[in-house]
This record gives structure tokens, C-alpha cells and sequence, in this order.
């Protein structure tokens, strides 16, 4: 194991901060309509190749925004940053219109990097729902996601790692997939994680990293506030739904309360096909009873 | 004619540093290191972890855990290097909180804060440690977890002893609990476990010479499956471990 196959993390943040960089923006700012109670798009930021047409409102007054990447995936080199903001008591549900696709990283380009920066005001709740991430061959990309939520903030935040290309074959064939994802609650961490695979150099079919599965995904499900206790007694309905839905061999799914506010789900499968309508299911259970409200499956744009 | 060899003299005081270090990495110190499979029992129970896999999943486990562990480790080391009037509570009360933050399967977190709580219980009975006392009264004061691995680097750096060696002894004991744990968990004998152990000795040094390069906020820690054991481990019908 090489030193150097394991220092993505701290090297993106000194490089989206270098000066000078071309560094695509996305910024979105949502707030709340007081007289209808409605979210909506204040404002907003936009560099190619990431765009938002407009945002949507949902039957229970939901922003729903479609992030688009115009150029139809992420090339080696591209600087991506994506800078959302919820104020106060506004709900936000963000989407992609298909699969993230990474592509090969070109020759003499830097690694393909993304960097998400959330704010999740007081009272408000973010839904962060997208397709899967697809790592084309000799792609090498790394994200870094910062998420802070404020005193009675929520989120649902799920991301899906596909091995590749897996109808031509094409499976861990990448260079690098790094990401990085800090969640903060009231200014103090509650989850964390440093996931990096390097199919290349290591082997990611050891039991100890991904065994025999081919995708990962996690989901983060938060809302500030509510004590320990309460997250226990979801932990345990939730688990009786991932025990339902977990087929040994096949797919994998694991609940567990974070250190506060929260909880995370994991799952491994050996095909894509059960991950998100697993994760839709889990999202609907959790969401009834965390907010007493339906999830509403945002529609898709083509 | 004899091998020529180094020469490998200690004065008193370092066999005595390298005695107590002997002492508190044994993994028979009470502090309950045997009863925690950290998510292993459930893979064995799976059907997903068979004796055979065992090389080469320690060594994945200490490519991914290991290093995290080392890394902080040796953070909380340095911190217990610094003069006693700076000791830096705060820094010590972060290192933990970004390990319970990354720790994302309950019964792995309350296991290595169990334990790192009595590894530093148990440190704070051999003798008058500001540093160590310090270090319990900020961890109580913010609530914060106190995690093995950040304890055993602050007592070794209160204690004096060297620093890698003592990530190497902190490493080496992990890996000699997980597969004490293995021993109980599947048909894996005496003489078998043992060669596990010391073949495995090359990669601990390899992760603790690694650990140098890098900080505990980048260091990489990739263990999806693992953590899905951690995790379930709760749904287990009959266990042997508590986590």
C-alpha cells in the first residue's frame, strides 16, 4: 500500500482552494414564501456546465430542483462546486435527472473534483436525492461534502457508487474514487467519512473494504433535536424494513444511530437494481415517522 | 562464528519504558478488550468471513482501520508531548469527536469509547498524570467519547514512550484481540492463529511507518462491509460479543 494512494482528502482541499483554478459554481439559495408557507428559489448562481432551469413546488410546498450538468458528466479536470443554502423553516428536495457519470480522466488534466458545501437552516429540510455515481474507466474524481444543519434542521441524504459500466463489463476500472462528507449539527460533528477506493492498487474485493458487492450506497437521515432515545427506537424500525428487503449473497442493508441526530443507513449489493427503490422505501418509512408526512418521489425531467 | 548485531543496550529507564508498554499493550489487560468482535461476529455469522479469508482480510482491516487508528494514535501522542501547562483540551476533545463521527456503527463506537474509557481509567490508577487527568475532566466537561486508540497514544506520550513504538504495540494488540475474537468465532486453532499473527507483523509496520504521512482528518477509511457487520451486529440472534 503506497502512502501517497491514500492522501485524496487533504489534496482537494488545498486544490479547489488553489487561486486561479476554472471552478464551475453552483449556488442556490432557498427561502420561504411567508404568506403562502411555500419554498422557493430566491436566488441563484450558475456556471457551466452545472445548471438549475427553475425550481418546482411540491403539493406540500417543497422546492424540488433538478441539478443538471450540462455537459453530460464530469471530465477529467473540472472543478465542480455546488453551494446550497435552505433558510429558515424552507424545504428542499434536490435531484439529478439521471446517473453522475465520471469520465475517463484526460491526459494532462488533474483529478476530476467536486465540492459540495450545505447549509440547512434552522427548522428546514433538505431531501438530497440522486441517481447513482458512475465511475467510467480511468476516471479519478474526489469529493468533498460539508453539510451543516442548524438547531431543528433535517435531511435525508443518500449517494449510490456504481462499479462502472457494469452492462459492458466495465467493473472497478477507475483510478480513484475519493469522498469525503462532513456532517455537522449545532457546530459539532456527527458523521463523518473517508471513503476511497483505488481498484488499481488495492484490493476492493477484501472482505474488510467491499467484498463481493459491487455497489455501496449511504444514506444520511437527521433531524436535530431529537434525543438519543428516539433514534434508538428508529434504528430498530428501520431495521425491521432493511431486514426485510436484505437477501444474503445479494444485497446487504445495515441501520445504525449516529454519535447524535441522527441515524445513517448502509447498504452493498451485488447489482443496482434494489438500491434505490430500497432507499425510496426507507426514506418514505423514515419520513413518515420522523415528520409524520409523505414522501413525495421527485419527478424527472428529460 | 556469532551473527554480528547491533547494539541493542537499554539503559534502565528504557527497559523500563519498554516493560510497561509491554504491559499495557497486552490484550489480557483488563479493560475488556476480548469481549468486541467490532462487527466481525456478524460476518462470521453471514457466512461472509471463513478462516481462509482471514490473512487477507486482517490485512485489508489494517490497510483501512488500522491506519485511522494509528493516525490518531499518534495525534493524541503529540498532544501528551507538550508541555503539561499546554496541554491542548481542546484538540483532544476534537480527535475524538471526528473518531465518534467516523464511527458510524453504534456498538463499534460505544465498544472503542468503553474502552478507551477504561484504558485511561485504568492508566489514571498507576500514578499522578496531569495530562491524563486533564484529558478525562475535558472529555466529561464536553460529553465527548474517549476512543482507544486516542487513549492509548495520549498514555503513551504521558508515560514517555516512543512513538512508534507505541502505534506498533497499539496495532499489534488490535490485531491480536480481532483474532482472539476469530479464535472464538471459528474453527481456528491455537497453532494456526499464531502464524496469522506473526505473518501479519510486516504489514502492521508497513501501516505504522504510513501512519507518519498524513493527518487524521484525510486519513482514508474504507470498510463498507465491515461496517454492515457493525451495524447488524445488534439483529444477531445469539452473540458471543458485545459488538
Amino acid at each position: 500500500m503506497a502512502a501517497t494512494a491514500k492522501h485524496t482528502l487533504q489534496d482537494i482541499t488545498q486544490e479547489i482552494s488553489e487561486p486561479g483554478r476554472a471552478c464551475s459554481l453552483l449556488r442556490l439559495n432557498f427561502s420561504r414564501d411567508s404568506a403562502s408557507g411555500q419554498t422557493f428559489l430566491a436566488d441563484s448562481f450558475q456556471e457551466p456546465p452545472l445548471k438549475v432551469v427553475r425550481a418546482f413546488t411540491l403539493e406540500d410546498g417543497t422546492a424540488l430542483a433538478h441539478l443538471h450538468n450540462v455537459s453530460g458528466g464530469l471530465l477529467g479536470g473540472d472543478r465542480l462546486t455546488l453551494q446550497v443554502n435552505l433558510a429558515s423553516e424552507t424545504n428542499v428536495q434536490l435531484t439529478t435527472t439521471g446517473a453522475t457519470r465520471i469520465y475517463r480522466k484526460r491526459e494532462g488534466f488533474s483529478t476530476t473534483t467536486q465540492c459540495n458545501e450545505i447549509f440547512v437552516g434552522a427548522g428546514a429540510l433538505l431531501e438530497y436525492l440522486p441517481d447513482a455515481t458512475i465511475p467510467y474507466a480511468g476516471a479519478r474524481y474526489v469529493q468533498r461534502t460539508s453539510i451543516d444543519l442548524a438547531a431543528g434542521a433535517g435531511m435525508f441524504w443518500w449517494e449510490i457508487i456504481a462499479p462502472g459500466r457494469e452492462a459492458r463489463g466495465e467493473l472497478f476500472q477507475y483510478e480513484e474514487f475519493a469522498i469525503g462528507t462532513r456532517v455537522s449539527a449545532l457546530g459539532r460533528r456527527i458523521a463523518a467519512e473517508n471513503f476511497c477506493l483505488r481498484p488499481m492498487r488495492e484490493n476492493v474485493s477484501s472482505i474488510a473494504r467491499l467484498g463481493h458487492f459491487r455497489y455501496a450506497a449511504t444514506f444520511y437521515i437527521c433531524r436535530v433535536g431529537l434525543e438519543a432515545g428516539a433514534w434508538r427506537g428508529t434504528e430498530d424500525r428501520l431495521r425491521e424494513l432493511t431486514a426485510s428487503v436484505t437477501r444474503r449473497g445479494e444485497i446487504l442493508w445495515g441501520v445504525s444511530s449516529l454519535v447524535a441526530h441522527g441515524l445513517v443507513v448502509r447498504c452493498l449489493a451485488r447489482n443496482g437494481r434494489e438500491v434505490l427503490p430500497g432507499l425510496q422505501a426507507i426514506w418514505r418509512n423514515a419520513k413518515r415517522h420522523l415528520y409524520d408526512r409523505e414522501a413525495i418521489p421527485p419527478r424527472k425531467v428529460n | 562464528m556469532k551473527p554480528e548485531r547491533e547494539s541493542a543496550a537499554l539503559t534502565p529507564s528504557e527497559e523500563l519504558a519498554h516493560l510497561r508498554l509491554l504491559h499495557l499493550a497486552d490484550s489480557a489487560l483488563p479493560i475488556g478488550s476480548l469481549a468486541h468482535s467490532f462487527g466481525v461476529e456478524t460476518l462470521v455469522s453471514a457466512e461472509l468471513l471463513r478462516v481462509s479469508d482471514l490473512p487477507g482480510f486482517l490485512q485489508g482491516y489494517l490497510q483501512e482501520t488500522g491506519m485511522l487508528e494509528a493516525t490518531a494514535c499518534r495525534e493524541a501522542f503529540q498532544l501528551a508531548q507538550t508541555d503539561e501547562e499546554e496541554f491542548d483540551a481542546a484538540r483532544w476533545v476534537e480527535i475524538n469527536d471526528f473518531l465518534s463521527a467516523l464511527k458510524v456503527a453504534r456498538e463499534s463506537r460505544t465498544a472503542s469509547a468503553t474502552l478507551g474509557r477504561n484504558f485511561l481509567q485504568a492508566a489514571l490508577g498507576l500514578g499522578d498524570f496531569r495530562v491524563l487527568r486533564e484529558a478525562r475532566e475535558a472529555s466529561l466537561e464536553s460529553a465527548s467519547l474517549t476512543h482507544q486508540s486516542a487513549a492509548f497514544g495520549l498514555v503513551s506520550g504521558a508515560l514517555g514512550f516512543e512513538e512508534t513504538r507505541a502505534v506498533l504495540a497499539y496495532l499489534h494488540q488490535m490485531s491480536a484481540c480481532l483474532i482472539s475474537a476469530c479464535q472464538r468465532l471459528m474453527p481456528l486453532g491455537q497453532t494456526e492463529a499464531t502464524r496469522i499473527l506473526w505473518n501479519l507483523k510486516p504489514a502492521i509496520v508497513e501501516v505504522a511507518t504510513n501512519s507518519t504521512s498524513f493527518t487524521l482528518e484525510a486519513a482514508n477509511c474504507t470498510t463498507p462491509l465491515l461496517d454492515w457487520g457493525a451495524m447488524e451486529h445488534p439483529a444477531l440472534a445469539t452473540r458471543l460479543f458485545v459488538s
